[in-house]
């Protein structure tokens, strides 16, 4: 095999959209040691070359698409792709990943990461076909939604490519725009596709034809044979997640009374069992979807009046649904749907309809918006794309809404990012994982909800505060390091630490142990903590909202509240931080980060 | 305690006794079993054969129930089939004890029983199944004391079948009573490794499950964390929350239940979790 098949040598493309320049550079040797690639590479070109207090949607903010040394190689789920950016809706550094089947596209076209700078004076998409990489007049696709678009760029350039590109809320500059690919797969979170909006870009369209190299060919056959066997043998990615999908969790969530329902007012939604994984099998089920290289195939595709829609997932459905109060299935479906055509982020999306429904009936809002009435919504849902009316307002997010109308309390949000579907008085860490993530409300920086609800890989004691501090790092520094790889989250119910460190070794050559490749995820985890305070977050931004505090009132999670205070001290302490929540200069010397 | 991947499956019987096994089945069983250098396999008496053929010149014992799951045939009858299992190259064999005896009173029939598996078992180790479910403490400590008596190699808690799985409280309650000479199975319900450690915290020697390779996969979690094993709440592994009235007889229930209630960490018996 050639060497210039390695991830190590393949260039990052450099692209300045305000003179058009496109550039080529290798990830530098330390650089690739110590950060890996996807979200590791993303965050560090992130901190070392935006100037603190960019707004993020300047040209100044920088976007990067990064694939990591696993993609489209054998190893299982490996054809992702993550965004960094600084964030416009949390102010954040800021990681969004999606599946489907781009992430393998622009791997196999020889690079490692996009990062685009400036802004195009009109609209424009990147065509990358192979080594041949242009940027092309999009006027004739702005204005039109997700699937438009892709199917008229892949008409424009090749059916073969892959397509990465915003809808109508990114073009708006919608804070809860997102990034999508093969039409219903997002990076849905933090306005990534406001900041692709902001530079004027639609989309990325990429084709790759190449051959992807590997250190150790052999010894990553054997790594990935055993990854595959434990993928077999786990009931989560074998059996739950192929069969009901993500939305299997809608159940098991309501039994435990942590699924929110009327913007986190309560954690059973009477109506679950309309809306669970197994009735959406039992009505609706049109097939499954499986991203590249995926042997669990979570991915759901519905049929909806007579038409294949992607989805629902747990999360979207949820959001839709009952944290709206919205029992009807069929409805949440459509107005899923529309969301991916529109280009809008499900969660942020869902729960800031039940932010406003929850200011209109506690009087701060006029607005027709009632819990479980979908009268109106896919208006709504239409308006918060288009920036027109009250869904202008509400595309800002529940944050800005709720202070907007005088009740902050009302947005169920963490550093202005809608917080995900889980209650967290029902996981007190997974609690803890929602106050200090990095990037804001999300359940996927330490998905707690395994241990603590699922029992993977063992079952914990949810209500317990002590030790979660602990269980909460190893999570973060894990995902970290995963997002390195850039493999799929649910890889962790059937993979321990040791399988993520020897595919790395054997596809790298970067020799890691499962301590190693911790302390890696660690070392990112820092340097986006170090980013964040210097743009003005500081230990009181490590919060929850205040109706966590306050015990739900009747249902599985009764009487509980969020033990943050406890569990945030022995956090700060294990992360190595002072009592401001700043990484110590003793820790950043023990993770290789200079010290300023 | 002193446990690695490898100790810890050098201790389990890898097991699937489910009526609807297939032989593809019982090939995985003792492919894994090789891979994972399990103790043993732990199988029904239709497929001895073909897992002694499978497991020939490995250190993985052939392990084949017997009287399984109720235990009610006559003591003629289990040894007429540890026989047969033995004669086929089975190492172990696993006996459910007579129940019924047991509740009856009647120790010299439990005794026969076993003592009947015993003589017909040649070589291989015999390990008695108590099906502790079925049975207050005071009886499962007489059920010990009679597989002692009997020359039963182990004390097994349970099928996997009846009304209970294997508990810390029980192995305990086993171990104390038959001493450190003799061998302590768990049994039934044992899905991860934090039930393993505890079940041999408590003094099992052996353990029977048929999550056996996801424990030891999952085991290997257990060296990131101290947390895995923090106290949970004392009522998930007391076997008065696995009381029954509709599995178990009334008056082994209401013991159950009385332990319950002047249990001293009675406020946390929750049912949500």
């Amino acid at each position: 095999m050639s060497k210039s098949s390695l991830y190590a040598d393949a260039p990052i493309l450099h692209v300045n959209l305000s003179d058009k320049s496109i550039l080529r550079e290798t990830i530098a040797p330390e650089v690739f040691k110590q950060y890996l690639g996807g979200r590791g590479l993303g965050v560090k070109l992130v901190y070392d070359n935006l100037a603190p207090g960019t707004d993020a949607l300047s040209p100044e903010n920088l976007l990067v698409f990064a694939i990591g040394p696993s993609t489209a190689t054998r190893v299982p789920t490996a054809g992702r792709f993550v965004v960094v950016t600084k964030s416009p809706t949390t102010g954040t550094m800021f990681d969004s990943h999606a599946g489907g089947y781009f992430g393998a596209q622009l791997r196999r076209a020889g690079f490692a990461a996009v990062v685009f700078y400036g802004k195009a004076d009109v609209p424009v998409y990147l065509w990358i076909n192979n080594d041949e990489v242009e940027l092309r007049d999009a006027s004739k696709v702005w204005g039109k939604d997700v699937y438009e678009t892709t199917d008229m760029l892949l008409k424009e350039t090749d059916e073969k490519a892959q397509v990465a590109c915003i809808g109508p809320a990114g073009e708006n500059l919608g804070l809860m725009a997102a990034i999508m690919t093969d039409k219903h797969r997002a990076a849905g979170r933090g306005g990534v596709g406001a900041v692709m909006g902001s530079k004027n870009l639609k989309a990325i369209v990429a084709k790759g034809t190449g051959e992807v190299g590997v250190h150790d060919q052999e010894r990553l056959n054997a790594a990935v044979e055993r990854s595959r066997r434990l993928i077999k043998k786990n009931a989560v990615t074998n059996k739950s997640l192929p069969v009901y999908g993500t939305p299997v969790l809608v159940s098991v969530a309501n039994e435990l009374g942590m699924l929110p329902t009327n913007n986190f007012q309560e954690g059973t939604f009477n109506d679950a069992e309309g809306v669970s994984g197994e009735k959406l099998l039992e009505r609706f089920s049109a097939g499954t979807y499986n991203c590249h290289g995926c042997p669990i195939g979570c991915g759901r595709v519905s049929l909806i009046k007579g038409e294949k829609v992607g989805g629902p997932e747990y999360e979207s459905l949820w959001a839709l649904g009952p944290e709206c109060g919205i029992n009807d299935l069929e409805w949440i479906a459509i107005a899923n749907d529309r969301c991916n055509h529109l280009g809008l982020d499900t969660i942020s999306t869902g729960s800031t309809i039940g932010a406003a429904m929850e200011l209109v009936e506690k009087g701060k809002l006029d607005a027709p918006l009632k819990f479980g009435d979908t009268t109106g919504i896919l208006d709504i849902i239409e308006d918060m794309a288009h920036m027109r009316g009250l869904g202008a307002e509400m595309s800002e997010g529940s944050k800005r809404l709720a202070e907007r109308y005088g009740a902050p309390e009302l947005a169920m949000q963490v550093k202005g990012l809608e917080l995900p579907a889980y209650d967290p008085r029902g996981a007190q860490g997974h609690a803890l994982g929602y106050a200090t993530s990095n990037r804001g409300g999300c359940h996927l920086r330490s998905y707690l909800i395994g241990p603590e609800v699922l029992g993977s890989p063992v079952l914990v004691d949810r209500d317990r505060p002590d030790g979660k501090a602990d269980l909460v790092m190893l999570y973060q520094d894990l995902s970290a390091a995963m997002d390195c790889m850039v493999v799929c989250r649910f890889t962790n119910f059937a993979w321990t630490v040791d399988d993520y460190a020897e595919l790395v070794s054997a596809g790298t050559g970067i020799e890691l142990s499962g301590r190693d490749l911790l302390r890696l995820g660690e070392r990112i985890y820092n340097l986006e903590r170090l980013f964040n305070l210097r743009e003005g977050f500081t230990a009181m931004d490590d919060t929850l909202p205040p109706r966590f505090f306050k015990p739900l009132p009747e249902g599985g999670s009764r009487n509980r509240v969020v033990h943050l205070e406890e569990m945030l001290k022995e956090y700060y302490k294990l992360r190595g931080w002072d009592k401001e929540g700043r990484p110590t200069k003793a820790t950043l010397e023990k993770l290789d980060i200079p010290v300023s | 305690m002193d446990l690695t991947v490898e100790k810890l499956a050098k201790m389990i019987d890898h097991t699937v006794l489910k009526p609807e096994t297939t032989q593809k089945k019982v090939k995985e069983l003792c492919d894994e079993a090789k891979d994972y250098e399990f103790a043993a396999v732990c199988i029904n008496p239709i497929h001895v054969a073909y897992a002694v053929e499978l497991l020939k010149d490995t250190d993985v014992k052939v392990c084949v129930v017997v009287g399984f799951p109720l235990g009610a045939t006559t003591p003629e009858v289990k040894a007429c089939e540890t026989a047969d299992v033995v004669a086929a190259g089975a190492h172990e064999v696993d006996m459910v004890i007579n129940i019924g005896a047991m509740r009856d009173e009647n120790y010299d029939l439990v005794k026969r029983d076993i003592e009947s598996v015993v003589g017909a078992s040649g070589d291989a180790h015999v390990k008695v199944i108590l099906e502790t479910g079925y049975f207050t403490d005071d009886q499962k400590v007489k059920a010990c004391q009679i597989c002692k008596e009997a020359g039963a190699d182990f004390v097994k808690t349970s099928t996997g079948f009846g009304p209970m799985g294997a508990t810390p409280h029980d192995v305990r309650l086993m171990r104390e009573t038959v001493g450190p000479n003799m061998g302590v199975k768990a049994a039934g319900g044992i899905r991860s490794f934090k039930d393993a450690i505890r079940v041999i915290d408590a003094g099992a020697d052996r353990l029977g499950t048929s999550a056996g390779v996801a424990i030891v996969e999952d085991f290997r979690w257990a060296q990131y964390s101290d947390s895995w094993m923090a106290p949970d709440k004392p009522c998930w592994t007391c076997p008065s929350r696995m009381a029954n009235m509709a599995k178990q007889p009334k008056e082994v229930y209401k013991w159950y239940k009385e332990r319950c209630l002047t249990c001293p960490d009675k406020e946390h018996n929750v049912f949500n979790d």
